[in-house]
């Protein structure tokens, strides 16, 4: 069994990662610097999931091998590091042309939800208009756009992935940030309309601030999404060096860990844009409710 | 003729209706209110009586059916324009993205007016708060929410503050202390103030005349002065002139009881 602890040991650089991420933007005060203290309590908070994780990478390791499951169905973790640290340059490679895409995607469709959402605010008209559609369209799997995205925008062009992922991300952006800016309380409207503010003030002073939540919260969803959606895009053709061929090719030749080995890049690329859009979200609302500590006068 | 001109709030045959087509309330008539500069004035009355209505009403906030408000002789918009009144409702709406320092600075940031720091520490002095000028609003008790509030209605110098039901959130002990603290500063800066409550002591205690109202339609069914002497003390609540007053003030409210059912 020393093979099987060595896994998990391995595995554990990817634990402690993980938990860092949750744990450090869980429950602080906003700015504060970490004392010792907090620091533990940090700490002790993060031992439930690292306990959790190691627990099912363990289980994991030890049917594979007790059952004796083939790979091609289920490959033991420790051959998935294997692979993976084997064929680092290549997946890595891969990975990079794909987070390129997903980047792209996941900004474009950024820009122009943030814009249709103030858009919606400045016309009436086109908020009632727009709107039905647009959630509408946000529960149709718009993932199967992929192959005319192909067509519109060349397939061997990574803009064809990029496109998809600007779709995807889109529709969540644009509802959630439309949401937060018209639903704002009729008490703060009413307070600056006392003091004759001009709509742009309080579009400024009190829709912008309300909206950042909402659109932090669609944001956590549509970083995950562009990373699943660049990938989607890639199996329908192609250029052969992105994650999504990558494991088509590798499944096709029966190669499953170099396979998984690509899944395990593409999540830590999800994870860490998550955990990116964390931090930003953290420096850019030092007041929010889930950022505030029990600090009461 | 010139007599009227001075007046802060002159109110003559005010009527408003909501509700268009056959779906209407009429939640006032007839309302003929003057109020003179330095006033503390209290509207009281079940809820229904269009209290909070009659405030709106002079803050701009709605306007008028029938009937006319002037505001310092001008219209209650324009008045507003001109940044005479401060406002304070029940909820303190404090921005939570804002320090407490930044949420009074709030007015004077949309008016365009200068020195919003130092007028900002004057009014936070004022409120007895200067030491929570960074904190965040939901860092504080709902008293000292509430007395930000009133440091941020008074930080562009308007002449009337309109107070509507501002302490009704809080408990009685911290009500009470915030109607000392209303009294300070009505005593420091000379304001006129018009305070919707269904509070009778509180009405009493805080003001130089209680408006007292009834409901179906709203209407103004009694005006009781109170002359108790100036600056009103803990020791003003347990004065036999204060219970006096009181009585008269829930007897006018009875009176109209009997309309109520």
């Amino acid at each position: 069994m020393s093979h099987h602890d060595d896994a998990e040991r391995d595995l554990g650089i990817l634990e402690t990662h993980d938990s860092d991420v949750l744990a450090a933007f869980e429950g602080d005060l906003p700015g504060g610097v970490p004392t010792s203290a907090r620091l533990l309590r940090r700490l002790r908070r993060a031992v439930p999931a690292a306990v959790a994780f190691a627990a099912v990478i363990g289980a994991w390791e030890a049917l594979t091998r007790a059952l004796d499951v083939q790979s091609f169905i289920l490959p033991r973790p420790s051959l998935i590091v294997e692979r993976f640290i084997a064929t680092s340059g290549e997946i890595w490679g891969a990975g990079w042309n794909t987070l390129v895409e997903a980047l792209g995607g996941l900004v474009a469709g950024i820009v122009l939800g943030v814009g249709v959402a103030l858009a919606t605010v400045r016309w009436v008209g086109l908020r009632d208009g727009v709107m039905p559609f647009a959630v509408a369209a946000n529960s149709v799997p718009i993932i199967a756009l992929a192959p005319i995205m192909n067509a519109w925008f060349s397939i061997t062009s990574p803009v064809s992935k990029m496109a998809v992922v600007a779709v995807v991300v889109f529709f969540p952006v644009m509802i959630n940030t439309a949401r937060g800016l018209v639903e704002v309380d009729a008490a703060e409207t009413e307070l600056l309309h006392s003091y004759g503010a001009s709509p742009r003030q309080v579009l400024r002073q009190v829709r912008v601030p309300h909206a950042f939540p909402y659109f932090f919260s669609a944001l956590k969803v549509a970083s995950a999404l562009s990373i699943i959606a660049a990938i989607v895009a890639e199996y329908f053709g192609g250029p052969q060096d992105v994650l999504g061929q990558y494991i088509v090719a590798k499944a096709n030749l029966f190669v499953y860990p170099d396979a998984w080995a690509a899944i395990l890049v593409a999540s830590i690329m999800g994870t860490t844009l998550y955990g990116l859009v964390l931090i930003v979200e953290r420096l850019l609302m030092p007041w929010h409710v889930s950022l505030r500590g029990g600090d009461e006068p | 003729m010139s007599e009227g001109s001075e007046l802060v709030v002159d109110a003559k045959g005010v009527g408003k209706v909501f509700g268009v087509g056959d779906v209407t309330v009429e939640a006032l008539r007839g309302i003929d209110l003057a109020i003179g500069p330095g006033e503390f004035i209290s509207l009281i009355g079940p809820s229904g009586c269009g209290k909070s209505t009659l405030l709106r009403l002079v803050g701009d906030l709605l306007t008028p059916t029938s009937g006319s408000v002037r505001i310092n002789g001008k219209t209650p918009h324009q008045a507003r324009r001109d940044r005479d009144y401060g406002m304070v409702f029940q909820k303190a709406t404090l921005l939570d993205w804002r320090t407490v320092r930044r949420n009074v600075e709030l007015p004077l940031e949309i008016m365009h007016i200068d020195q919003r720091r130092s007028r900002a520490a004057e009014m936070l002095d004022l409120v007895q708060l200067s030491e929570f000028a960074e904190r965040y609003p939901w860092q504080l008790s709902g008293g000292m929410q509430q007395r930000v509030a009133i440091a941020r209605a008074l930080a562009f110098r308007p002449s009337l503050l309109l107070m509507d039901e501002p302490f009704g959130a809080l408990d009685e002990m911290t009500r009470e202390a915030m109607q000392q603290e209303v009294l300070r500063i009505y005593g420091e800066t000379g304001i006129t103030v018009v305070f919707v409550t269904h509070s009778i002591p509180e009405a009493v205690f805080l003001s130089s005349r209680v408006v007292v109202m009834s409901p179906r339609p709203g209407r103004i069914s009694a005006v009781v002065p109170v002359d108790l002497p100036r600056p009103r003390t803990e020791d003003t609540r347990e004065s036999q002139g204060y219970f006096d007053i009181i009585t008269q003030v829930r007897e006018a409210l009875r009176s109209q009881e009997r309309w109520v059912r």
